[in-house]
C-alpha cells in the first residue's frame, strides 16, 4: 500500500525544487507547498502515476499579514491508497492569480469559481469564471477577504430599496453600508461576465427549443435552488443550475467567532447531518489541539452518528418517493413515523431534534441516559423490520422499477470523474466509504459491509440508502455491546481554546458522502479559515451533465435520487 | 335608476323602497351594487364572522422549506403531529394557499423570489415567520447576505421562536393565527 511518505519521496525526486515545506502529519496526510508555475504538472503527475483521481476540493485562505493568498488543493484516491495530498499554492495579494486545474479534474470547476467570487483570485485557464453563490450585487466586493468592509452587517433589511424590474416583478437593491462608503470600497470593480439568464439564452439554438424553470421554490426538497432545463420536445438538451439562494456566509461567520461558537454554526450547515458536521469540525480542531476524545465519548459519537444516518436516509428516501409520484405517498408517511422514533432516541441524549451541538472538542456534552440501550435496541428492531417492509413495498413493485431502472445511470468511471461520493458513488460500483477509507473514531474495530450496487441508476441509489440502514443498525448494536465505562471529556482542556498555528483537515462519512473540514489557525482564539467540503456540493455539480438527454419526467427522479440538501451547497 | 326599471313594480312601491335602508345605506345602493360594495357591506355586518370562521378552519399553507425549520415543517404535515385535524394542509403552489410560512433565512438573492411567491397568493392571505432566522437573522444575524428583519417586507401575524421550533410550536402558532382571525386582529384586517 502506498503511504504518504512514498508519495512525498516520489514527488521530491520528480520535481526537484518545486516542492517546499513538505511534511506528513498525521499519517496518511501529505502537506506540501508547490511553486505556482508547477502546480498543474504536479497534480498531473500525481493523478497519472499515483492514482490521485479524486479531486476533493479547494480552499482559499487570506493571509493578510503576509500579503498572500493561499489556495489549498485537496487530492485523494478512489480506493487505490489512503493518502490525502494537500497542496498549497501561494499568490501575492495584489493581482492574485493561480493556474486552474479544470483541465485535469472536471469537478474543480465549482470550487475554483467559489474561490474566485469570494476572494477574487483569478484562475488562469478556467472556462467559466462566473459567480456561483453570490447575487450579482455582491460580486466584486470579495466578501471572504479579511479587509471586506461589509461584515458585520446589521442593516441589510433597513437598506433595501424596493423597485420593479423590467419584467414587472418586485426586485431589491442594496446600497452600500456606511463602513463601505467610509472605506471607499464602493462602487466595486465589477468583473464583466454574462448573467445567468444571458448564459442560458445563448444556448437556445432552434425554434423548437425552450427553457423550463424549476424552482427556486420546491415543495419537498429542503432548500431553494433554481434548475433550468433547455428542452427540445420531451428531451432535455442542457441543464443549468443556479444555487446560492440560501447562502449565509457560514465560513465568514465562523472566522469571526471563537472556536467553540463554531459548533452551533456547523449544525446549520446541513440540518439532516448535524451530528456528522459537528464531528468533522470538532475532529479537525482536535487535530489542531493534538487531543483525542476518550474511548467512551468516541462510542457515544458513533452511536449517535449512525442513528442520525438512519433518520437521514429515511427522510431522504421519503422525500424522493414524494417527488417521483404521489402513488407512493404512503411510504413517505410511514418513514416519517419511523424517523420520529429514531429522533426520540437521539433526543433522549442530545436534547434536540435537529440541531444538536452535541459533539465537543475532546468529547461529548453529556453521557447516555438510563435505559438508552433498551430503548435503542427496541427502536432498531422496529426500524429493521420496517425497512424490510419498504423494500418489499416499492423496490419489488413493477411500476416503480419500470420508472426507475436505467434512469440517470452513472457509470463507475463517470461517477469518479464527476466527483460524487456517498450513496450515489457506491451505487456505481465503487466501494468508497470514509469509515473504511480514512477510518475515524473507532470504525476500524467495527464489523460492517460497504454497500455497493452495480447498476448506478436511480433505483440503485435508493436501494443503497435502504441497505445502509441495516448496516447502521448493526454498527449501533456492536457499539452498545462494547461501550466501556469512563470519562466522556478529555481532561486539561482550557475554556478558551487557542490552538498552535497550523492547519488540519479531517474528513468523515456524512450521510450523503464525504464531508471534510479544513481549519487554519494562527494561534489566536478565532480560526483564520474554516472550509467545509460538503458532499451535496459535488452532487449538485454533477447534476447538469447527468440530466443531459433524459426525458423531462425523469429530471425529478434523477435529482431526487441524489438526496439533495441545498443548505450545505450554499453554506 | 330605480328598482322599477329592472323589475316591473308599481311606481309607488319603488318610491317606498328608495326610503328603505340597510345598515345606514339606501337599499337601492345595495341592489345595484358591485362586488366591492358587497364586500364593504360584509365587512360591516356579522356575516364576516361566519366567513372568518370558515377561513380559520381551512388554513392551507405553502410548502416552501428553506432551512432547518423546513424539515420540521415537513414533519408537521405528517402523522404524529398531523396538522390535517385542524384543517391545515400543506400545498405545493402559492396559487392554492392561504398562509405563507417563512421557514428560514431570507438572503439577498432569495428576497425577490419570496416576495413574488407572496404576491402570487390570492387574498385572503396571512404570513408566519418561523424560527430565529426568519425573525431576526438568528445565528447569521451579522452576515453580509442575510435579511435580518423580515417584518419589514411582510405583514407577519405570528412569530414562532426556536432554532428550529418543535412541530408542537407550529401547532401553537397556527392556533394563535386562528384566534387572531377569529378576533379580526390580523395585520391585513380580514
Amino acid at each position: 500500500m502506498t503511504t504518504a511518505n512514498d508519495v512525498l519521496a516520489a514527488l521530491q525526486s520528480a520535481f526537484p525544487g518545486a516542492i517546499e515545506e513538505a511534511k506528513v502529519a498525521p499519517e496518511r496526510q501529505l502537506w506540501a507547498t508547490v511553486k505556482p508555475d508547477r502546480i498543474v504538472d504536479v497534480c498531473k503527475y500525481l493523478r497519472d502515476n499515483h492514482s490521485f483521481d479524486h479531486y476533493s476540493g479547494a480552499a482559499g485562505v487570506d493571509r493578510i499579514n503576509e500579503g498572500l493568498f493561499e489556495v489549498t488543493e485537496l487530492l485523494a484516491s478512489h480506493g487505490a491508497h489512503q493518502v490525502v495530498a494537500l497542496l498549497k499554492v501561494k499568490t501575492p495579494r495584489d493581482n492574485p492569480s493561480v493556474k486552474s486545474l479544470t483541465g485535469l479534474y472536471w469537478n474543480a470547476n465549482w470550487y475554483e469559481r467559489e474561490i474566485w467570487e469570494m476572494l477574487g483570485i483569478n484562475f488562469e485557464g478556467h472556462p467559466e469564471l462566473y459567480p456561483l453563490l453570490l447575487s450579482d450585487g455582491l460580486v466584486g466586493a470579495w466578501p471572504w477577504r479579511k479587509d471586506f468592509k461589509g461584515y458585520p452587517d446589521y442593516t441589510t433589511a433597513e437598506r433595501a430599496i424596493e423597485m420593479v424590474n423590467p419584467e414587472g416583478y418586485t426586485d431589491y437593491s442594496f446600497p452600500p453600508t456606511e463602513a463601505e462608503i467610509k472605506a471607499g470600497t464602493v462602487p466595486f470593480e465589477r468583473p464583466e461576465y454574462p448573467t445567468f439568464r444571458e448564459r442560458e439564452e445563448m444556448e437556445i439554438k432552434g425554434e423548437s427549443e425552450m427553457i423550463l424553470h424549476m424552482g427556486p421554490q420546491h415543495a419537498v426538497v429542503p432548500g431553494p435552488f433554481l434548475l433550468d432545463i433547455l428542452v427540445d420536445g420531451e428531451r432535455v438538451k442542457k441543464a443549468f443550475l443556479d444555487v446560492g439562494y440560501i447562502h449565509k456566509g457560514i465560513e465568514k461567520i465562523m472566522e469571526n467567532r471563537a472556536y467553540q461558537q463554531g459548533i452551533p454554526i456547523t449544525d446549520r450547515l446541513c440540518y439532516m447531518a448535524a451530528l456528522t458536521n459537528n464531528e468533522a469540525y470538532c475532529g479537525a480542531v482536535e487535530r489542531l489541539l493534538g487531543i483525542e476524545a476518550p474511548e467512551r465519548a468516541q462510542y457515544i459519537r458513533m452511536i449517535l452518528e449512525e442513528l442520525s444516518r438512519i433518520q437521514s436516509h429515511l427522510l431522504g428516501t421519503a422525500e424522493f418517493l414524494t417527488l417521483i409520484a404521489s402513488a407512493v405517498f404512503s411510504p413517505f408517511l410511514y418513514m416519517i413515523i419511523d424517523r420520529e422514533d429514531v429522533l426520540t432516541c437521539i433526543e433522549s441524549v442530545t436534547g434536540a431534534r435537529i440541531n444538536h451541538s452535541f459533539v465537543r472538542f475532546g468529547g461529548v456534552r453529556n453521557d447516555l441516559p438510563d435505559g438508552f440501550k433498551d430503548m435503542t435496541l427496541d427502536t432498531l428492531k422496529m426500524v429493521r423490520q420496517k425497512t424490510e417492509e419498504y423494500k418489499e413495498l416499492f423496490l419489488s413493485d413493477s411500476i416503480y422499477n419500470k420508472r426507475m431502472e436505467g434512469v440517470g445511470v452513472l457509470s463507475p468511471s463517470d461517477a469518479r470523474r464527476l466527483g460524487v461520493s456517498g450513496p450515489p458513488l457506491r451505487a456505481s460500483d465503487t466501494p468508497y466509504d470514509m469509515r473504511r477509507e480514512d477510518p475515524y473514531l473507532l470504525y476500524k474495530d467495527m464489523d460492517f459491509d460497504v454497500i455497493t450496487r452495480k447498476e448506478g441508476d436511480s433505483r440503485a441509489r435508493v436501494e443503497v440508502r435502504l441497505d445502509e440502514i441495516f448496516e447502521s443498525c448493526y454498527i449501533i448494536e456492536q457499539c452498545l455491546d462494547q461501550i466501556p465505562d469512563g470519562p466522556i471529556m478529555a481532561e486539561g482542556l482550557p475554556k478558551k481554546i487557542k490552538p498552535e498555528p497550523g492547519e488540519a483537515y479531517y474528513r468523515v462519512e456524512d450521510h450523503r458522502g464525504e464531508m471534510g473540514f479544513f481549519v487554519v489557525s494562527d494561534g489566536s482564539d478565532k480560526p483564520v479559515k474554516v472550509k467545509a467540503r460538503g458532499p451535496v456540493y459535488a452532487y449538485f455539480q454533477a447534476l447538469p451533465p447527468l440530466l443531459e438527454g433524459v426525458y423531462i419526467a425523469d429530471v425529478v427522479a434523477i435529482a431526487g435520487s441524489m438526496d439533495a440538501c441545498t443548505s450545505e451547497v450554499d453554506r | 335608476m330605480g328598482i322599477s326599471d329592472v323589475i316591473p313594480l308599481p311606481v309607488a312601491v319603488d318610491k317606498e323602497l328608495e326610503k328603505w335602508t340597510i345598515w345606514g345605506r339606501p337599499l337601492t345602493d345595495v341592489w345595484f351594487t358591485t362586488t366591492e360594495k358587497i364586500h364593504e357591506i360584509i365587512e360591516m355586518g356579522p356575516i364576516k364572522n361566519v366567513l372568518n370562521w370558515g377561513r380559520k378552519n381551512s388554513l392551507w399553507f405553502l410548502m416552501q422549506p428553506m432551512g432547518c425549520c423546513g424539515v420540521e415543517m415537513l414533519v408537521f404535515g405528517c402523522p404524529h403531529y398531523d396538522c390535517d385535524r385542524f384543517g391545515i394542509f400543506p400545498r405545493a403552489t402559492p396559487r392554492q394557499v392561504d398562509v405563507m410560512i417563512i421557514s428560514g433565512y431570507i438572503t439577498r438573492k432569495y428576497l425577490p423570489a419570496i416576495k413574488n411567491l407572496w404576491e402570487q397568493i390570492p387574498e385572503p392571505k396571512w404570513v408566519m415567520a418561523i424560527g430565529e432566522c426568519a425573525i431576526s437573522g438568528g445565528p447569521f444575524y451579522d452576515s453580509y447576505n442575510i435579511i435580518n428583519d423580515t417584518s419589514k417586507f411582510f405583514p407577519i401575524d405570528v412569530f414562532i421562536p426556536g432554532c428550529p421550533p418543535r412541530p408542537e410550536k407550529f401547532i401553537e402558532g397556527f392556533r394563535n393565527l386562528q384566534e387572531k382571525i377569529k378576533q379580526r386582529e390580523d395585520k391585513r384586517g380580514y
